[in-house]
């Protein structure tokens, strides 16, 4: 096999990162968003099932909640292993985007929620009008983070017979003997991957950073 | 919101009901779909890999294709990493597995096979004349010995005599195809050179002043496809067309192709 379709036949497998990625992150920002809203702004016996979700999901390696579910939980709906790896791959990072998100609503001033209440608001309209907004850009340089690791993790979908980009680096490596060129190529086409996505967020992050906030 | 909880439940449970379909119509679902899922891991040639066109194909993928022509329904492979196939076959996320398996009694308990569809013999190939008939392999270690790289011969050879250092790297060579090592054989370049046995006959009447002293099931023995547990029907089924495809010969041309050349 020549070295040209070699390194094609790897890249292809980006699209299934890139799609992967794509499901998984949006998937753990809305549900950590809400587990984390539920967390800080409900009683004791919410806040302490979300807490035991995060502490549970984060002390779990990601590959075996990816069985888990997998096998499992998708036993008897026929979910195809694309669609079952990046919604797991979701959940997972779910209990770490809402230790990120719960994070950033703290860091909003206290005063501030008592300020909306007093000119009338009802705490939904506060939440949802004075303290998201801010929570969700002050989040973004730490989300920044949690994008890459999805981004990495989503190599664990091979596990489930994905056909991405460490699968075939795998494949390649098996019928050429050349381990080293089929992982290099993997690892470079990774580290692009989030990269681009670390510098398209920074800059989101300034664009849409509040003047006043330091 | 109890409502909501409890209707997300009936939902679920639902779709599992439907999702479960027993295994007694699993064969009549398979010709009635027209097709059949195959799990495979396309990470061990000669049995299954990767070809230059980036096509899953091997041994083992060329022969459940005609399979599932003679059955009349069309082959979906599916890839994963060889671990995960047993639990897939198990959950029932494919209809069986081909994969270079041996038949297991840990296996056994949680899916079945059908009955063997090759059995990979070894065999050392000499010049006429040589010293010793190697009744017992380990003898191998006091020649210079060739096989083609990446067969389980080859593995065979690694984990046997190379890696516990019975035989010195110096002393084994592999080559990218088995013909090649046939003519370092006759040049006297190897002495004995480790082939399966199907492509080995063709080697001795072809070339001429060499001989097989031995054969016999060293590396992997017979392989056989993974089916769900209990599954009669389709175990009949594919019984039934191997011993067709082992009678027609096809069996064996398959064997030619991928384990000489």
């Amino acid at each position: 096999m020549d070295i040209a379709s070699f390194l094609q036949y790897i890249a292809t497998g980006t699209a299934y990162t890139i799609g992967v990625t794509l499901i998984a992150l949006p998937t753990g920002l809305l549900l950590g968003t809400l587990l984390a809203l539920l967390n800080v702004y409900s009683g004791r016996a919410v806040k302490w099932l979300t807490s035991f979700y995060s502490t549970a999901m984060r002390g779990i390696p990601p590959i075996v909640l990816l069985f888990i579910l997998y096998f499992i939980v998708s036993g008897g709906i026929n979910l195809s292993p694309f669609w079952a790896g990046s919604i797991s791959l979701g959940i997972v990072s779910s209990a770490y985007q809402m230790e990120i998100v719960r994070g950033a609503i703290l860091s909003v001033s206290g005063g501030q929620m008592m300020a909306a209440r007093a000119v009338g608001m009802s705490k939904n309209q506060a939440i949802r009008n004075v303290i998201l907004p801010q929570t969700l850009r002050l989040a973004i340089p730490p989300w920044s983070n949690e994008a890459a690791i999805v981004i990495k993790d989503s190599s664990l979908v091979y596990a489930l017979g994905v056909p991405e980009i460490l699968r075939r680096a795998q494949l390649i490596s098996a019928s050429t003997q050349q381990p080293f060129l089929a992982y290099a190529a993997a690892a470079a086409i990774y580290f692009v991957l989030v990269f681009i996505t670390n510098r398209f967020l920074d800059r989101l992050e300034r664009r849409l950073r509040i003047p006043a906030n330091p | 919101m109890k409502r909501l909880i409890l209707l997300v439940v009936v939902l679920a449970l639902m779709i599992t009901a439907v999702g479960c379909t027993s295994s007694g119509d699993h064969l009549a679902a398979i010709k009635e779909a027209g097709k059949v899922v195959v799990g495979t891991s396309a990470d061990y040639p000669p049995f299954e890999f990767v070809d230059e066109a980036g096509v899953t194909t091997g041994f083992d993928v060329e022969l459940m294709n005609e399979i599932g022509k003679r059955m009349g329904v069309t082959i979906e492979w599916v890839d994963m990493p060889f671990d995960s196939l047993i639990a897939a076959v198990q959950e029932g996320k494919i209809d069986m597995s081909i994969a270079a398996f041996n038949y297991d009694e840990e296996r056994d308990k949680t899916v079945d096979f059908t009955d063997a569809y090759y059995t990979t013999e070894d065999s050392f190939i000499v010049l006429e004349g040589f010293a010793s008939d190697l009744s017992d392999p380990m003898e191998l270690a006091n020649y210079t010995v060739g096989a083609q790289s990446g067969t389980v011969q080859d593995s065979w050879i690694t984990d046997n005599l190379v890696t516990p250092g019975l035989l010195p790297e110096t002393k084994y060579l592999r080559y990218e195809r088995v013909d090649q090592a046939a003519l370092d054989l006759q040049a006297g370049r190897i002495e004995v050179l480790m082939a399966d046995y199907v492509p080995a006959q063709a080697i001795v009447s072809q070339f001429g002043g060499m001989t097989i002293v031995f054969h016999g099931v060293l590396s992997t023995g017979p392989l056989n496809i993974v089916i769900p547990e209990g599954d009669k029907d389709l175990q009949e089924e594919i019984n039934r067309i191997l011993k067709e495809l082992q009678a027609d010969g096809f069996v064996d041309a398959l064997a030619m192709k991928y384990f000489a050349e």
